[in-house]
């Protein structure tokens, strides 16, 4: 009967649908796991994080830096050039809006 | 296979994962025997210290008429682009405090803006999930706005974030609430590349900010509300590098190191972070007490040129120097003179790290630099 046939078709169908969708999120989990277990793998070999502490403060320490008390040089000019000849530090109010 | 057997593999994939999560997690813990300030304390390291007058406000630039949400300086010195609440774009002479171009958006509600290299167009993208691009070069049409040059449609969702990959005024990268970030051919104005989305391996949630290496453009690195950074090479969309845990909110801000190999976070949880892209390694959380334990969110960070200093911006209207070594606020521009009356919503450092701006909720940008005296060793 016709009940019957358009029944079974909501059936199948919205089952179909689920299938694909939970088989697509399944291969993507199994793929995801496969990263995280090489990346697992990676850590055996892996240097601890004092190393990278040690680089990052012989890093730091070696540039010149315009906003720091103390710095290595070389300084430049220009660095200061917000503190020469400024305008009123309210801003300006010229009517371009 | 039935659809039950299905689930059932489906659960079991998911215990395997967070079984693998939790086993990565406490092998890194293992790997951490330090963190950056204990470290730096080790080896007789102290603290930044700024007098009363060191760093000052130098500049108000008054214009806008909305909250602001965005700023970004060009590659020379002194211009600045900043994107508002009440629709505009506006570009700043931070010098001279000059308004050069004030440009009226088709979409008010905007979210970001970039400059380009070369310092002659503008981007900016937000609500319209459309990333818009100007040529400031453009004569105004008869309305005296400056008429949109390219429109990036592709994204799903709002764009949160866009930067221009370095040294091309070609390439950008945007980042959605659609859960994936792009980069796009602005001259062809289609995308080269989808980063994460429903078919990849990407963000679970909204990606609210993006960092491109300033040494290697090739990598960037994005920031979620699923509480992860993530390290992409932009030649392989179809997963990350890398994923970075440790967050416990949203992570509204990512910037990269100055060296390129490291980059901060700062988030809901109210942390700034530090993180080595090469080993994954997190090397140093950034977490002030509150007295009532009302942590303000995190909205943007900076680092200083020589990484020394990184600028946090809170909700609550300040804004943290840390020194990055020894994990110390020493200063906080909330409490000086002159200072924003509202939340702090971006910030970024001029191309010669000689001035931050800040952006802020109270309509205003502001200009900070050095103003002491200066010793160099």
């Amino acid at each position: 009967m016709e009940s019957d046939d358009s029944e079974q078709m909501r059936s199948v169908v919205p089952d179909t649908r689920g299938k694909h969708r939970i088989l697509a999120e399944l291969k993507r989990l199994e793929q995801e796991a496969r990263f995280l277990q090489e990346e697992l793998d990676q850590l055996e070999k892996l240097e601890k994080a004092s190393a990278a502490c040690n680089e990052l403060l012989s890093i730091v320490e070696t540039r010149p830096d315009p906003l720091l008390p103390l710095t290595k040089g070389p300084t430049n000019p220009t660095w200061d050039r917000w503190f020469e000849g400024s305008p009123d530090p309210s801003g300006c109010r010229c009517w371009i809006l | 296979m039935s659809v039950n057997e299905l689930k059932e593999r489906h659960m079991e994939a998911t215990d395997t994962l967070n079984s693998l999560r939790q086993q990565l997690h406490q092998k890194r813990l293992l790997l951490l025997d330090t963190d950056v300030a204990d470290y730096a304390k080790s080896q007789g390291k102290t603290a930044v210290t700024f007098g009363p007058t060191d760093l000052v406000c130098c500049r108000t630039l008054q214009g806008h008429c909305g909250k602001v949400y965005s700023l970004d300086w060009t590659p020379e010195k002194n211009r600045i682009v900043s994107a508002s609440q009440d629709g505009r774009l506006i570009v700043w002479n931070s010098l001279t405090s000059q308004k050069t171009h004030a440009i009226k958006l088709p979409c008010a509600w905007v979210m970001t803006c970039a400059f380009s290299p070369s310092g002659q167009s503008v981007a900016c993208g937000g609500l319209d999930s459309v990333c818009s691009i100007f040529n400031l070069n453009t004569p105004t049409d008869k309305d005296g706005n400056v008429p949109v040059s390219k429109m990036l449609s592709g994204h799903k969702g709002y764009v949160s974030s866009c930067q221009y990959v370095p040294d091309e005024d070609t390439h950008l990268i945007t980042s959605s609430g659609d859960q994936t970030c792009i980069l796009w051919d602005v001259t062809t104005g289609l995308r080269t590349s989808v980063f994460g989305g429903e078919f990849q391996s990407g963000h679970t949630g909204d990606v609210l900010s993006v960092s491109i290496n300033g040494s290697n453009s090739r990598m960037f690195i994005s920031g979620s509300c699923d509480t992860t950074a993530r390290l992409w090479d932009s030649r392989v969309a179809s997963r990350a590098v890398r994923t970075f845990h440790g967050h416990e909110g949203d992570v509204n801000s990512v910037k990269f190191f100055p060296d390129g190999n490291r980059f901060g976070t700062g988030s809901d949880d109210g942390s700034s972070r530090l993180f080595d892209i090469r080993t994954g390694h997190q090397l140093q959380v950034y977490n002030q007490r509150h007295a009532d334990n009302d942590i303000p969110p995190v909205t943007s960070i900076a680092f200083s040129i020589s990484g020394r200093l990184l600028f946090a911006g809170y909700a609550n209207g300040d804004c943290y120097v840390w020194d990055t070594l020894l994990a110390k606020m020493v200063l906080n521009l909330g409490s000086l003179h002159n200072s924003h009356e509202g939340r702090i919503s971006c910030l970024g450092l001029s191309a010669d790290g000689s001035a931050l701006c800040t952006g802020s909720w109270d309509t205003n940008l502001k200009i900070w630099a050095f103003g002491g005296h200066r010793t160099v060793i």
